[in-house]
C-alpha cells in the first residue's frame, strides 16, 4: 500500500482531538467531570447523576439521549441498553433530546455526532455502564437509608424492592447523591437481559402518530419570522445584482437582502416569504460547474478511468500476473448517479439572537458544529448559544452539513429577527450537497476451480471529505479565521485530489472477497459539486458494482451465484454464514413463473447482508414483489427496530435503483420536485421479509447496512429475467 | 375573512385566500401536525380531511374551504385518547423518522371511513399519494389492516370465544 488513506472517521477524530474536544466517558461519581454546566433541565429536586440521567422527586426517570433520533429508532435502542443495567423499562422514561455537551460526545468520533451507523456500536457499554452504577448508588443509598444489608434489596423498573416491598428510587436519592462509586457496577450477563433482543415498542411511535412530535420546522417562538432564500440555480454561484422591489412590497414581507447563498426573504409567514420570492429577479455570476452536464460528468470520469492515473489504494500481490493466469477473466463498468436526500422534512433552522446570547432549534447529526457556527456568524461567544435538538424528520447523512443553520444565523444577524428558515423542496433536491456519482472499473479474474484470483477495481468521481471538511471546520477550530480556515479547506482538496484516497469513495469496492491479488486505484474527479455523505456512503455505489460484478463472474464461470459466493468468502466467516443462511433460504423459495430471484451480499458498517429480490418485468418494467434479507448485526438490542431499519433500507435503496438520478443542465439540476424525482410509494414497495441471524457478537450497525446490496439483488434478477446486464443506476432496460 | 370548521370548533382568518390550507392551519392556528413535503400536491404529508375526504392542503387555498369543515392530526386523537389507527400505528411500530406519519394516518383514516374493509391493492391505491422515505409501508398497510373491519369483528369473535 502507498496512499494515505483518510477516513471521514479518522478526519472528525482528529478535528476534535485538535479542537481540544476529545473527552470521552462517562460522568458516573455524581459530579460532572466536565467544566460547563450539562444542558439539562433544571427541575427541582432532580438527582442528575450523569448526563443521560434524571430521577425526579415524583420518581420519572429522564433519559437525555445523545445521539440524533432521525427514524432509525436510536433513542428507543439507546434508552434500552440504559434501562436494562439501571432497571427502568424504556417505555416508562420521560424521553429528552440532549443538548451540546462533551459528555454527549460520540465516543467513536470523539465529538457530538449521529452518523455512520455507529449508536449502539458505540454505546453499548458506556450507557449500560451509566444505567448500572446509578443503580447501585441507588441501591447503596437504599442499604444505608433503610439500615439493611444491600443483599437484601433488589429493584424492579424504578422501585427499589425488599421483599415484597417497593420504594421509589427517588426516595434514595437524597443520599445517592452524596455517595460515590468506587469502580464500575458489574453489567448483567446477556442471559439475564429483560429488555435488550426482545421486541418493544417505539418510544416515539405515539408522539408521531398523534402530531405531537417536534420537528424543527414545528418551532414556534414569540415574533417569530419566516425566511425563504432565492438560491442559485447552479450551486455555489453569487449573486452579481438582484431586483427585490416587487418582494419588498408584497403583503407580510418585512426584509429582502443578499446573503452568501443567495438572496433572503424574510416575512411573517412561510407562505408570504415563499410567494414574495418568487418575485425576486437575480443576476448569478458564472461559475466553472455552469458549464457542466450530465454527459460531460460522466465524459469526464471515463477520460479519467482510461488515463490511468489515479491514487494507488490497497495494493497487494500481482494483479497483472494473476490476470493473465486465470481462465476467466471479465471486465466491466458501472455507473452510479448524483441523488439528492429528499428527507421528507425540508431542512430548516429557527435562530434568535438576543444581544450576545442565542438559542437555536433544529434537527441535526452534528449538535457539536452548532454553537461553533452561530458564534462564529453571529459574533457572539460560543457558551452563550442555547441548542435545542428536535426530531429529524429524516436524515440519511443530509443533516450532517449544517449549511442550512449557517444561513438561518446569517439572515437572523441581518434581519435582527427570530428566523425560522424552511428550505423549500425544490431548493432540497436542486441545491446538494448530493450523493456523489461514480464511475467504477472492475477487472477479474478466476482460475479453473472457480478461486477468484485477481481485483483490479477503480473508481472515479468526487470526494465526500473535503466538502465534509470545508462545512465542520469552522465548526471543529472556532480559533481559526475565516480566511485561514478557507486556506485550509482549499488545502484539504488539493489534498484529496492529488495525494490521498478518501475511504469512503472506494469503500465497499475491494473487501469482501478472498482475491489475493488486489489493487484499488481512485481517480477525483471533482467538478466542484457540492457533496455530502448519503446512506451507506460509498456502499451505496460500490456494492452495486462488486456484486453485479461477482454475478457477473459466477455467470462467466458457470458457477452457481451462491456457491461462487460462499467458495470466495472463507476469509469473511460472518459474511459467508450469512450468505450461507441467505442460500439456503432462496434454494427453498418456489417463485411463481415470471418470476426471477436476484442475489446480492455486502459487509457495511460491520454488518453482513444478503437480500434475495423477486423480480418481474413486464412490459419493460422492472417490478420487484418480495426481498428477503439475511442479516447478522451482531448482538440485537431491538429485533423489531433492526427489522424495520432493514425494510427501510431496502425502500430507500430500491427507489434508488429503480428511479434515483438527478442530472446536470449547465451546471443546474434539472429535477426538482417529487414529479420527475419520483420515491417509491406504497403500491409499489415489496413485500419485505427480515431473517437476523444472532452470533451473540459485539453490535455491529443497524441504520445503513440493509441498502447497499438492493441494487445489486434486483439487477441480478433482472439478468435472470431478460438477459441484459444492467450496469447503470437507475436500471432501466435497453 | 374565511369562516371554516377546524377540529370542530368555528374559526376564521384574514389570511390571503390564495394562501393554502396548510400554512393557514400550521402558521395562524399553530397546529403543527400537518406537515410541509413538498408544495406541490405530491407526497402527502400535509394531508387533512375536508367535508371527511383527504386533502393534499398544501394546494388547497384556504378559498376553496369556505365554511367546510377541517379535520387535521390532532382533531383526529391525542396521546391520551388515541384514535385505533394512532393506536395500531404504536403497536405495530409504524413511524421512524415520524414526520410523513400524521399525512398518513389521515389518509388511511379517510380510506377506512370510505371502505372499511379494504383489499391490500384498495390499501395500496388509497395511500399512494402519500410518500414515506423512511420505508414504512409494509407496517402502514399492517397497521391499516390491523383496524379494518374484519379484524375488528375477528378481534371481536376471537374475545367472546375467549381466544384472544
Amino acid at each position: 500500500m502507498n496512499s494515505v488513506n483518510v477516513s471521514r472517521r479518522h478526519f472528525l477524530q482528529s478535528g476534535a482531538v485538535a479542537g481540544g474536544g476529545l473527552v470521552v466517558g462517562f460522568s458516573l461519581s455524581g459530579c460532572s467531570s466536565a467544566a460547563a454546566p450539562l444542558p439539562v433541565a433544571n427541575t427541582k429536586g432532580a438527582w442528575t447523576p450523569n448526563a443521560f440521567i434524571q430521577v425526579l422527586p415524583d420518581n420519572t426517570i429522564r433519559f437525555y439521549t445523545a445521539r440524533s433520533e432521525m427514524g432509525q429508532g436510536v433513542t428507543t435502542g439507546l434508552a434500552t441498553l440504559v434501562g436494562e443495567e439501571l432497571d427502568v423499562n424504556p417505555l416508562d422514561m420521560d424521553i429528552r433530546l440532549a443538548g451540546v455537551h462533551e459528555d454527549y460526545e460520540n465516543p467513536l468520533f470523539g465529538m457530538q455526532g449521529t452518523g455512520g451507523s455507529t449508536s449502539i456500536r458505540a454505546h453499548y457499554i458506556p450507557l449500560r455502564q451509566a444505567g448500572a452504577n446509578t443503580r447501585a448508588l441507588i441501591l447503596e443509598a437504599a442499604a444505608r437509608d433503610m439500615g439493611v444489608p444491600r443483599s437484601s434489596l433488589s429493584t424492579d423498573n424504578g422501585f427499589v424492592t425488599q421483599g415484597d416491598k417497593r420504594y421509589p428510587y427517588a426516595a434514595f436519592v437524597e443520599t445517592a447523591q452524596s455517595l460515590a462509586i468506587d469502580a464500575d457496577a458489574p453489567l448483567k450477563s446477556a442471559a439475564d437481559f429483560q429488555y435488550i433482543g426482545r421486541d418493544s415498542r417505539r418510544v416515539d411511535a405515539i408522539a408521531k402518530a398523534t402530531g405531537t412530535a417536534q420537528f424543527g420546522i414545528d418551532v414556534d417562538i414569540p415574533d417569530l419570522h419566516y425566511a425563504v432564500v432565492v438560491r442559485p440555480p447552479v450551486p455555489g454561484a453569487t449573486v452579481r445584482s438582484a431586483e427585490v422591489t416587487a418582494a419588498r412590497g408584497m403583503s407580510g414581507v418585512t426584509d429582502v437582502f443578499e446573503i452568501g447563498n443567495g438572496v433572503a426573504v424574510v416575512a411573517q409567514s412561510f407562505w408570504q416569504a415563499k410567494q414574495a420570492a418568487a418575485q425576486v429577479e437575480v443576476d448569478w455570476h458564472s461559475v466553472a460547474l455552469g458549464q457542466l452536464d450530465t454527459k460531460a460528468l460522466r465524459a469526464d470520469y471515463t477520460a479519467a478511468l482510461d488515463a490511468g492515473d489515479g491514487v494507488e489504494g490497497p495494493d497487494e500481490g500481482d494483479v497483472e500476473q494473476a490476470l493473465s493466469a486465470a481462465t476467466t477473466v471479465h471486465e466491466a463498468e458501472y455507473w452510479a448517479p448524483l441523488l439528492a436526500h429528499a428527507p421528507m422534512e425540508p431542512m430548516n433552522a429557527t435562530v434568535w439572537i438576543d444581544g450576545d446570547s442565542a438559542e437555536v432549534w433544529t434537527g441535526i447529526q452534528f449538535p457539536f458544529a452548532v454553537p461553533a457556527i452561530i458564534s462564529r456568524v453571529a459574533g457572539i461567544p460560543a457558551e452563550k448559544v442555547q441548542f435545542h435538538q428536535t426530531y429529524l424528520g429524516g436524515g440519511f447523512g443530509r443533516r450532517g452539513s449544517v449549511n442550512y443553520l449557517r444561513e438561518a444565523t446569517e439572515i437572523a444577524v441581518q434581519s435582527s429577527k427570530p428566523i425560522q428558515l424552511v428550505w423549500t423542496r425544490e431548493d432540497d433536491i436542486q441545491q446538494g450537497p448530493f450523493r456523489p456519482a461514480s464511475l467504477m472499473r472492475i477487472k477479474a479474474g478466476v482460475d479453473a476451480d472457480g478461486q477468484l484470483t485477481a481485483w483490479d477495481a477503480a473508481r472515479a468521481g468526487g470526494n465526500i471529505s473535503p466538502d465534509s471538511f470545508r462545512t465542520l471546520l469552522p465548526a471543529a477550530f472556532p480559533w481559526m479565521g475565516d480566511a485561514v480556515a478557507e486556506g485550509v479547506a482549499q488545502l484539504s482538496e488539493m489534498y484529496f485530489e492529488k495525494f490521498a484516497t478518501d475511504d469512503s469513495s472506494t469503500e465497499g469496492l475491494f473487501e469482501d472477497y478472498d482475491h489475493a491479488n488486489t489493487r484499488v486505484t481512485h481517480m477525483t474527479v471533482d467538478h466542484d459539486l457540492p457533496l455530502t455523505f448519503w446512506r451507506s456512503v460509498g456502499h451505496s455505489y460500490t456494492a452495486f458494482a462488486k456484486e453485479s460484478m461477482i454475478d457477473e463472474l459466477a455467470a462467466a464461470a458457470s458457477v452457481d451465484e451462491v456457491a461462487f459466493r460462499l467458495q470466495n468468502t472463507q476469509n469473511s466467516p460472518r459474511l459467508n454464514n450469512v450468505i450461507r443462511v441467505a442460500g439456503e433460504h432462496m434454494a427453498k423459495m418456489n417463485p411463481p413463473k415470471g418470476h426471477h430471484l436476484g442475489f446480492a451480499a455486502h459487509n457495511s458498517f460491520h454488518t453482513d447482508v444478503a437480500e434475495i429480490a423477486e423480480v418481474s418485468v413486464e412490459n419493460g418494467q422492472i417490478r420487484v414483489h418480495k426481498v428477503t434479507c439475511v442479516l447478522d448485526c451482531g448482538q440485537v438490542v431491538n429485533p423489531d427496530i433492526v427489522r424495520a431499519q432493514m425494510e427501510g433500507g431496502v425502500v430507500y435503496g430500491l427507489t434508488a435503483a429503480l428511479y434515483g438520478g438527478l442530472n446536470l443542465e449547465a451546471g443546474a439540476i434539472k429535477e426538482s420536485n417529487f414529479h420527475d424525482y419520483p420515491m417509491l410509494r406504497m403500491n409499489e414497495s415489496p413485500e419485505i421479509e427480515v431473517i437476523i441471524i444472532d452470533s451473540g457478537t459485539e453490535p455491529t450497525g443497524v441504520g445503513e447496512p440493509g441498502l447497499p446490496p438492493i441494487a445489486p439483488a434486483v439487477a441480478n434478477a433482472v439478468f435472470k429475467a431478460t438477459g441484459q446486464r444492467l450496469r447503470s443506476l437507475p436500471l432501466q432496460l435497453a | 375573512m374565511i369562516h371554516f370548521m377546524l377540529n370542530g370548533q368555528s374559526v376564521q382568518t384574514d389570511a390571503d385566500p390564495d394562501t393554502p390550507l396548510l400554512w393557514v392551519v400550521r402558521d395562524h392556528f399553530k397546529l403543527k401536525g400537518s406537515k410541509f413535503g413538498c408544495g406541490a400536491g405530491l407526497c402527502g404529508a400535509c394531508t387533512m380531511h375536508v367535508d371527511g375526504a383527504a386533502a393534499k392542503t398544501c394546494v388547497t387555498p384556504i378559498a376553496a374551504v369556505a365554511d367546510k369543515s377541517i379535520t387535521t392530526i390532532e382533531g383526529l386523537g391525542t396521546p391520551e385518547d388515541l384514535h385505533p389507527l394512532q393506536a395500531a400505528w404504536h403497536e405495530h411500530a409504524v413511524p421512524q423518522c415520524g414526520y410523513c406519519q400524521s399525512g398518513q394516518i389521515m389518509a388511511a383514516a379517510a380510506l377506512l371511513d370510505a371502505n372499511p374493509n379494504p383489499s391490500s391493492d384498495e390499501i395500496d391505491a388509497g395511500m399512494s399519494g402519500n410518500i414515506c422515505r423512511c420505508g414504512c409501508y409494509p407496517r402502514i398497510k399492517r397497521a391499516i389492516q390491523s383496524v379494518s373491519e374484519n379484524a375488528l369483528a375477528y378481534d371481536a369473535m376471537a374475545q367472546t370465544e375467549g381466544r384472544a
